[in-house]
């Protein structure tokens, strides 16, 4: 007990720690600390921003897991949310401003339809594309914005922690949008952004759907050197406050539990430190194995067992070529094969995947070479015979599986833009595994698990009472979701009360 | 359904789910003061009843007005036999 107690004595205390340092793990630690917390961030890789961090390859930089967001225009959420943490001045938006810089191509009938900017744009756009189905096009975008305005947790002012409570979160966006139109292109045009949260119509909720998408009908950017740019400036803002980072640590063991309490925490280095409360921003099935087995129902683990991975990407980072570079603007193509979305969705599925083309407004190279992401849906059951395998010692079957994809993508691509044959160089692959051995992701899924209809979220506080879960899995997918989720909790961690003056104060 | 065997399935999730002795779950058991299960059990009590009824639960104002064990057999059984939701 000497022992212990002399231990304790020189146990560093902190008032909070924030587990994983994405977005969510970000933004609750800059919010925590903001209020006057001295907060321990742990990262369990070799540096901080999870998903955010971009790679470089060669000359050019390429994001990973963040491309374009919604939200950043005057009055957008996250225009607003940024704002609050004093971030605004600091992340620039890029944004999209031609109508033809974010188009879908639906191939099996050859047309395109571009999205202008602004959600009366948009809708004024798409009963020009299909004038026969007006009043469905109007009722949609009537329904898209009505869900949003009783939604609570898409309000930073009032976000309280609510289980799904609307009519439209026990219907599926497929029902409502077959309700609505009997044309397969109109609904697959309205369910195209799925691609942004990777879970099929039939399975997602119509009231998820308005929450994600309402966004990305009002404006959509990039953001000035993507990811790293967020990174950048979340490291730049904790310079003023106490913050201490801690990469390559995990936590190993919650020690101490008594009263549904945890009073120690282990970390992985072996160091033994205290805090009032520590938010989980990772992977709920990574929460569930930390948890000590006595301290939760067995109806909590099946429940969390029970999450599916959303979809994944396989992706190509390629350089676009001078030439072809130079009659390139930054944009969004989304080619589908099929109109419908849950085909494209659908890890059974045998046909020609989708692909999302995304070139970046970086600057270009110094031959004047740009950089282009090109991502084809994918799910674990494509990689789960190589799953088991290392990073640098994948079987030669992994490798053909590469190959294979690779080829189809760029066929694919060249069979609509068939200028990209000599003009683009690919540079690297990457499957659901590469994002799972990178990232730190346990199943390489893009959008942490799939947020089914019906489904109740790890979200808040958690069988052990100063223990709390944020995240992307835990509210809404996406930069949106994943920092409201910091707010909701954080306001959980922190207080309505004391959350109400900061907001107070930030006004 | 009977109601017995809603009561005997019911029961058998408080058992398997939340490891409760099958002697204390009698009607009139409150959930949370004599079962010991918290506000955040709810969640999980609702997913562990919709997977063994194969039913589908709104967490709605019925939801929160249940209190006893009682209250739960009826919440099902309303929903089971009384075709709604």
């Amino acid at each position: 007990m000497f022992c212990c107690n002399i231990f304790r004595r020189y146990m560093k205390r902190y008032d909070n720690i924030v587990v994983g340092s994405g977005i969510s793990g970000l933004t609750m630690t800059l919010l925590l600390a903001m209020n006057g917390r001295r907060v321990l961030l742990l990262e369990k890789g070799t540096h901080i921003g999870g998903s955010l961090c971009r790679f470089r390859k060669g000359q050019l930089s390429f994001d990973t897991g963040f491309h374009f967001t919604g939200g950043l225009n005057d009055g957008g959420i996250l225009a607003d949310i940024l704002g609050l943490l004093g971030l605004r001045d600091m992340i620039e938006p890029l944004f999209i401003e031609d109508s033809s810089e974010n188009r879908f191509i639906f191939e099996s009938t050859g047309r395109s339809f571009e999205h202008p900017v602004g959600f009366a744009n948009v809708k004024a756009r798409f009963r020009e594309y299909f004038p026969s189905e007006s009043t469905a096009i109007d009722a949609y975008f009537d329904a898209v914005q009505s869900v949003c305005s009783r939604t609570p947790s898409l309000n930073i002012h009032d976000n309280l922690i609510a289980p799904p409570n609307l009519e439209e979160d026990y219907i599926s966006l497929d029902a409502v949008l077959k309700e609505m139109t009997p044309d397969p292109l109109l609904r697959g045009l309205l369910s195209g952004y799925a691609m942004c949260y990777g879970v099929r119509p039939d399975e997602v909720s119509f009231a998820n759907h308005c929450r994600m998408v309402q966004n990305f009908y009002e404006s959509i950017a990039f953001v000035r050197d993507g990811g790293d740019g967020f990174i950048h400036a979340f490291k730049e803002k904790f310079k003023g406050y106490e913050v201490d980072i801690r990469c390559s640590t995990t936590i190993a063991e919650l020690a101490e539990v008594s009263d549904s309490r945890v009073h120690r925490f282990v970390l992985s280095t072996g160091e033994e430190v205290s805090a009032d409360s520590c938010v989980f921003t990772i992977h709920p099935s990574q929460v569930l194995s930390l948890l000590p087995e006595k301290q939760y129902s067995r109806a909590f683990a099946s429940r969390v067992n029970g999450f599916e991975p959303s979809a994944g990407f396989f992706s190509l980072f390629a350089r676009l070529k001078p030439g072809a570079a130079s009659r390139t603007k930054s944009s969004i193509v989304s080619l589908f094969p099929d109109p419908d979305v849950n085909n494209l969705l659908d890890p059974e599925w045998g046909g020609t995947p989708a692909l999302v083309i995304i070139t970046s407004p970086d600057a270009p190279d110094p031959d004047g070479g740009k950089g282009i992401c090109i991502l084809e849906p994918s799910f674990p059951r494509h990689v789960a015979q190589w799953s088991d395998s290392r990073l640098g010692s994948r079987p030669e079957g992994y490798r053909e599986y590469k190959e294979r994809r690779v080829s189809a993508i760029r066929e694919h691509l060249c069979s609509v833009f068939p200028h990209y044959l000599e003009g683009l160089e690919i540079l690297d692959a990457g499957s659901m595994l590469t994002y799972k051995d990178y990232l730190n992701s346990p199943d390489g899924s893009a959008y942490g698990v799939k947020q089914k209809m019906r489904q109740f979220n790890m979200i808040g506080r958690l069988p052990l009472h100063n223990l709390y879960a944020a995240g992307q899995s835990a509210l809404l997918p996406g930069v949106i979701g994943a920092m409201m989720s910091s707010l909701i909790v954080g306001r959980s961690v922190l207080g309505k009360d004391e959350y109400g003056r900061f907001l107070g104060r930030a006004a | 359904m009977t109601e017995q065997e809603i009561i005997d399935r019911t029961n058998k999730v408080f058992e398997e789910s939340f490891e409760i002795e099958p002697e204390r779950l009698v009607p009139e058991a409150h959930i949370f003061a004599d079962l010991g299960l918290d506000s955040l059990d709810i969640v999980d009590l609702i997913v562990a009843l919709q997977t063994s009824f194969g039913v589908k639960i709104r967490t709605d104002e019925k939801v929160r007005e249940i209190r006893t064990l009682g209250d739960v057999y009826r919440f099902i059984s309303a929903i089971k036999n009384g075709g709604q939701e």
